[in-house]
């Protein structure tokens, strides 16, 4: 009988190591998802994750834009937009901010928990 | 024991699962089919389809007013400021016109004829050079201030008559040029259909006019980050704002502008000097109305600094932040309880 009460504490002890972990996954795993959300004409284009550099060219019927995203921060490089006001655009990295090419119709935004 | 066991996981792993469950979620719809410009609608729902149908209700409210506003286009069957700006006999226009043009002579008389409706055979003229200066940056020129003399003299806001549902233009040189008003005064009319219709925990951003209605469900505060002008990559935002059920509109001579041998040249045209206004890089005004807003940050960016404040503080309910060309920030009196 005790130690078949020693189990089930063991039992307890197990199952709350195994929820703890899981929870700090889950909040670990949203605090470093940021995604830079490209979309044009209010449809996504692209998700891409804001934590790996990359260089993306987007285009459209409309024009071009190139979004680089560098240690941990977007933003538009070039343009052939006419106002060039995205490519004069500071770089962005906390979550709810957004560059937009209007002549484009195109948003970059960073999408995470914190929002704006 | 073993039940209590089972129960003690099945409560510990639905804690850890269904956390996010049954709450409501953040949704973002971008269009730019209104206004000549971009314009974000935030809103928090447990159900995406429930966002969804809500956004389509405020874009048609958005493409009806954009339809009856504009300066630029015909559209069958409606009578819009294109048609009154042409038509050169009275006309009879929706309510939402009338209402709108009256708001624009109240807003005439509130800020000393520096927001005026009646400006637009000016401000027509600075619009070609500044788009033919953007399409062909090699021939980019400025109007002639003869020119701009010879039209200011159509600019009398007396010569708009509105009677009932009629409006006319009494000045046939004259031109109506609402950009200074019409966006906020459209974004304010649909935040309080949304109210009264219950659509609350929203945001609408129609280019920089920010409207807020009703409070988050999270029970966070709308948070807005106005942007930066000054350029400094450590901080890019000038100022994160806290706001419920209000407004703040921007002005910004970084928004639209040209370039000149080497110069800019924004939108905002000073009525008394007929150019571009100088002093400021940007003007944000927080007032419960977008429309007043809107008509206010536009005023301000016309006024200087001391005559501002001064008329600021003469004001109920309003709070405005200047950014000076020299990157200085002037603020109302009780701006600041509004920055987080
Ligand atoms: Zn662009």
């Amino acid at each position: 009988m005790k130690s078949r009460f020693k189990n089930d504490i063991m039992l307890v002890s197990i199952i709350l190591v195994v929820a703890l972990i899981l929870f700090l996954f889950f909040k670990f795993s949203l605090k470093t998802g940021d995604m830079v959300v490209i979309s044009i004409n209010g449809e996504t284009a692209f998700k891409l994750p804001l934590n790996t550099d990359t260089e993306k060219t987007v285009k459209s019927e409309l024009g071009e834009n190139v979004i680089l995203i560098k240690g941990g921060i977007a933003q538009i490089i070039s343009a052939d937009c006419r106002d060039k006001i995205c490519v004069h655009h500071e770089a962005i990295s906390k979550s709810g901010e957004t560059i937009v090419c209007l002549p484009h119709k195109l948003v970059v935004v960073i999408n995470g928990e914190e929002e704006t | 024991m073993k039940k209590a066991i089972c129960l003690c996981l099945t409560f510990l792993l639905s804690l850890t699962f269904t956390g996010c469950r049954e709450k409501y979620e953040k949704f973002t719809d971008y269009s730019f089919d209104y206004f000549d410009t971009a314009t974000s609608i935030i809103g928090f729902e447990k159900d995406e389809s429930v966002f969804k149908a809500n956004c389509e209700k405020i874009k048609a409210k958005l493409g009806e007013y954009h339809k009856l506003y504009t300066i630029y286009s015909r559209y069958d069957g409606v009578n819009n400021l294109y048609s009154i700006n042409t038509a050169h006999t009275p006309l009879e226009v929706d309510g939402k016109i009338t209402e709108m043009l009256q708001f624009s002579k109240e807003m005439y008389d509130l800020t000393g004829g520096k927001v005026n409706v009646a400006m637009g055979s000016v401000l027509s003229i600075w619009h070609n050079y500044r788009t033919q200066g953007i399409d062909n940056p090699l021939e980019a020129r400025l109007p002639d201030m003869d020119i701009l003399r010879e039209a200011a003299k159509h600019t009398d806001i007396k010569g708009l008559e509105i009677k009932g549902n009629t409006v006319s233009l009494t000045d046939p040189e004259s031109r109506l040029d609402v950009g200074a008003i019409a966006k906020g005064y459209a974004t304010e009319q649909i935040a309080l259909w949304m109210e009264k219709e219950g659509i609350t925990g929203y945001l609408l951003n129609v280019g920089g006019n920010i409207r807020t209605v009703g409070n988050r469900p999270d029970g966070k505060k709308w948070q807005i980050g106005l942007e930066n002008p000054n350029g400094e990559e450590s901080k890019k935002y000038s100022e994160y704002l806290e706001l419920t059920d209000s407004a703040i509109v921007t002005s910004g001579s970084y928004q639209r502008f040209y370039t000149v041998q080497g110069k800019e040249y924004h939108h905002i045209i000073d009525p008394e000097t007929l150019m571009p206004a100088k002093g400021y890089k940007m003007v944000s005004v927080i007032n419960p109305s977008s429309a007043v807003a809107d008509a206010l940050s536009t005023a301000l960016f016309c006024m200087d600094l001391n005559d501002g404040k001064k008329f600021v503080e003469s004001l109920e309910n309003t709070e405005v932040l200047w950014i000076t060309e020299d990157g200085k920030k002037h603020y109302s009196k009780n701006f600041k309880d509004y920055i987080k």
